[in-house]
């Protein structure tokens, strides 16, 4: 009997690929049908963000911050904010942080929303997928209405927020809610009930506790398989201590238990904003802050839709900051992708990458780059003038 | 009906060779509209698909390196004439097939593989990594709905007793409709259609966001409108063949239209609600699941004959 | 266990009218606090700046032609901005705002794109200046970053 275990037979996904958004490449040793090992490569959306705040002054920063990433960009000028207030030692006024917390909510829905759509949409459930995306415009435009953008809302300003909530947004958004919360009851009951979507979820992917806690997934990923941690209840920020979050995890730790999470996490959205649109506070929107943020360093922790996003800020003093280093979420999870993938079919790879709600964007930091004999780290002016030689 | 056409002007024109193609298209295009009134949007214009067909035919045929070139052009034709000499067979648009001879519904049912066949081995031609998990899957498919598809139609040619598609149509025609008499029969052939004609559910050879395009992946300019106009034209003809089975035999054009087109809806229906099914489960579904039912449909008919 | 959980959504839609909008033959209103091209008052300005010292992008650039009778002329780059309105929160005067139209920025040419706001008088001599004068330079540049040190880049460039 011949053997044609020989040569490795790699399925290369991306750089590009229908089957994910953003590039990022992955090859799989596959035999036959079945995966027998991954790995993976990103890097191809560095942008060199924290090396750009370093030259801009802290509102030209928390505007580079900002367009990190696309669908968490509020999440991400809300922890560089929060940070930058606390170096400052200033006291945002109560009617902002619930603002900023309202807005938080509605872009989990949006994210959330989106997510569906698109894992759907590698399984090859391709109507769920343009239901939910037909949902997520009514957030979408609840958001235009409320800050002025369908993505990037830019709402905050250090000191506080931009905008102000009339009473006919609030009869918007309430009944955005309503309509909402009902489609997405109709959605938990569509994937936990439809048999073929169970057979394409149920089982794949299986993260034990154990697993998770050693691999480091956060974010709704880790809370799928049981993990307690939430940041918005175990270190509270911005509105979170006035309006609290129940938490939502489930302990089977497969790709279904991950979309079941998000869901419910949904639900926990709505009711967080119908109580804050009850109980806003009344007070001014912005408080004063110096243009010199005074010397320090600080840490600034939010939970964005995909799990914990963690923020340093350094300053010394300068009307610029001195240092800024992001670590996003997605870059947690990656590790659970390709630790659990062997063992799985092919047909699971697409919705096992999708799982953990991956955000290229918010990935890429800085590398090094490894150029024969010499192992050098770049600065900004240094690889601009790299690229500028390169085409001449 | 009955309509003496020179054998040249049914190849050619009507009711094969062009006018085939003009329905095929026309069928491709009322099944994706369905799919996307069905997923409330608007969906593609009516001359969409003839739009694509000429830009595809204008694009350049890029041959990729490794190949067997005179296999990879060549195999995109022999599938196309595969699926047009299959519709010589049947009754097109109610009328009487241009050709007809005892056991022609295994012939074409034959030429209706050869186009999966042939899809099947374009992709393991090339050197793509994803042209090569297409064809797997294709071939495996193909083992796997076959069986179940076969015994499907095979039920009314036992009620008839013959194997001639035509005087099955006769036959169907003449007494109450299968339908009703053989209901797994039409389920099992309905359902058998959308797994050779590699329609979702059972899409998994053609995966768009696993394996790109699947066998097709390497295609491009005229050998990918061929293929696509093989499976458009196997729409056409595989609906032609289960409304002359089970729903009564059609007898003039209007009566075809209405048959076809009423299944056209059914089947778009189903394509919208499911996920896509993994191969393995595909297999499983049919051997277990599908394989049960044309055998019990083929036993009911045998004792109740 | 359920197939076709879907169902009862999709034989809806057959029934109901497409969500998709009809784009470039229908086009819906922008909301009122859309984010759209920027809009300048000048009879309010002071000429502080500091709409521009916080510009992400470098959009704005204000070009004095009479400082102490407050004659100033605005030049703005659509395409440069970035729509975030900081410029409008900065001033304390409210002589900037962002409409809510031209929201559909796509172009053959650059030169839509400059915007010049300013009293009639003030942009006709701006414009009758000969160009060799410093006409077109703002008398504000944006913040400097930090210098940083040029390198020897001829180590990398592939040898062939």
């Amino acid at each position: 009997m011949l053997e044609f275990h020989t040569e490795k037979f790699i399925i290369p996904i991306g750089p590009q690929h229908p089957a994910l958004k953003e590039p990022g490449h992955f090859e799989f040793t596959v035999d036959g049908e079945t995966v027998t090992g991954a790995t993976m490569r990103l890097g191809y959306v560095h942008r060199g963000i924290e090396k750009g705040v370093e030259g801009r002054n802290w509102t030209q920063a928390m505007y580079m911050l900002e367009r990190v990433c696309g669908i968490c960009s509020h999440v991400h000028a809300t922890a560089f904010v929060l940070g930058v207030e606390r170096l400052a030692n200033v006291q945002v006024p109560p009617r902002a942080q619930a603002i900023r917390t309202l807005v938080g909510e509605l872009e989990r829905i949006h994210s959330h929303l989106l997510w569906l759509g698109v894992a759907a949409h590698e399984g090859g459930f391709d109507t769920l997928f343009m239901f939910s995306w037909r949902d997520r415009e009514t957030v979408m435009d609840l958001l235009e209405e409320l800050s002025g953008n369908r993505v990037h809302y830019s709402l905050n300003v250090i000191g506080g927020v931009k905008v102000d909530i009339t009473d006919e947004i609030r009869e918007h958004l309430l009944k955005g809610m309503d309509y909402l919360e009902e489609r997405c009851k109709y959605y938990l009951n569509v994937i936990s009930t439809d048999e073929t979507f169970l057979g394409r979820t149920r089982g794949v992917g299986l993260m034990t506790l154990q697993q998770a806690e050693d691999l480091g997934a956060v974010g709704p990923t880790a809370r799928a398989s049981g993990v307690q941690r939430d940041i918005r209840i175990d270190a509270p920020y911005a509105g979170y201590s006035q309006f609290p979050v129940r938490l939502v995890t489930e302990s089977t730790g497969d790709l279904h238990a991950r979309f079941v999470v998000r869901i419910k996490e949904l639900f926990e959205s709505f009711r967080l904003i119908r109580l804050i649109l009850a109980n806003l506070p009344e007070s001014e929107l912005t408080t004063r802050v110096p243009r010199r943020i005074p010397a320090g360093e600080t840490i600034s922790r939010v939970e964005a839709p995909r799990g914990e996003l963690f923020y340093y800020i350094k300053s010394n003093g300068n009307e610029y900051p001195e240092r800024v280093k992001v670590r996003t979420p997605s870059l947690c999870n990656w590790s659970s992708v390709i630790v659990l993938a062997p063992g799985h079919k092919l047909a699971d790879m697409p919705m096992l990458l999708s799982g953990i709600d991956p955000c290229f964007s918010c990935n890429d930091r800085m590398i090094t780059i490894r150029h024969t004999d010499s192992n050098r780290t770049w600065s900004w002016e240094q690889l601009r003038q790299y690229g500028i030689e390169y085409y001449r | 009906m009955n309509l003496t056409v020179p054998p040249l002007v049914a190849i050619l024109f009507f009711p094969g060779g062009l006018f085939l193609l003009f329905s095929g298209l026309m069928y491709e295009w009322i099944d994706r509209k369905l799919v996307a009134r069905f997923q409330n949007r608007i969906g593609p214009r009516l001359i969409q698909p003839f739009a694509d067909l000429i830009k595809l035919l204008a694009k350049e045929e890029v041959v990729p390196q490794g190949v067997n070139a005179a296999l990879f052009i060549l195999l995109p034709v022999i599938a196309m004439a595969g699926a047009l000499t299959a519709a010589l067979y049947i009754p097109m648009i109610g009328l009487q097939p241009s050709y007809s001879f005892q056991g022609d519904l295994i012939v074409t049912l034959y030429l209706l593989s050869l186009m999966t066949i042939c899809s099947g081995l374009a992709g393991a031609n090339t050197l793509d990594r994803f042209s090569l998990v297409g064809a797997t899957r294709t071939l495996t498919q193909l083992f796997s709905y076959e069986a179940p598809f076969l015994l499907a139609l095979l039920g009314p040619a036992l009620a008839a007793s013959s194997w001639q598609i035509n005087e099955i149509n006769q036959f169907a025609q003449n007494n109450p409709w299968m339908i009703l008499t053989q209901p797994i029969g039409f389920f099992v052939a309905l359902v058998g259609l959308m797994g050779k004609l590699e329609l979702p559910p059972f899409d998994a050879p053609e995966a768009e966001t696993e394996i790109v395009a699947g066998a097709m992946t390497e295609y491009s300019g005229r050998g990918y409108a061929l293929f696509r106009l093989g499976r458009n034209i196997e729409l056409v003809i595989g609906l032609g063949l289960v409304a002359s089975f089970y729903l009564g035999g059609v007898n003039n054009p209007v009566d075809f239209l209405l048959k076809t087109l009423g299944m056209l809806v059914f089947l778009a229906a189903l394509q919208s609600l499911f996920a896509r099914l993994r191969i393995d489960q595909t297999v499983g579904l049919w051997w277990r699941v599908g394989a049960l039912l044309g055998l019990l449909q083929f036993l009911f008919l045998l004792v109740l004959r | 266990m359920k197939i076709g959980a879907l169902f009862g959504d999709i034989l809806r839609s057959m029934f109901k009218r497409p969500v998709t909008e009809n784009y470039p033959f229908e086009k819906k209103p922008a909301p009122a606090r859309y984010r759209g091209k920027l809009v300048w008052d000048p009879t309010k300005c002071t000429g502080c700046q500091l709409c521009i010292k916080d510009c992400p992008s470098d959009a704005i650039e204000l070009i004095m032609i009479d400082r102490a009778k407050k004659r100033f002329v605005l030049r703005y780059h659509m395409d440069r901005c970035t729509y975030c309105s900081q410029c409008v929160v900065n001033c304390r005067l409210r002589c900037l705002e962002m409409s809510n139209e031209q929201w559909e920025l796509a172009s053959l040419h650059k030169e839509p794109f400059e915007v010049l706001y300013g009293k009639e008088e003030d942009i006709q001599f701006l414009l009758n200046r000969p160009a060799q004068e410093k006409a077109d330079q703002p008398v504000t540049k944006p913040t400097e970053p930090p210098p940083s040190p040029k390198m020897d880049i001829s180590e990398f460039q592939e040898k062939e």
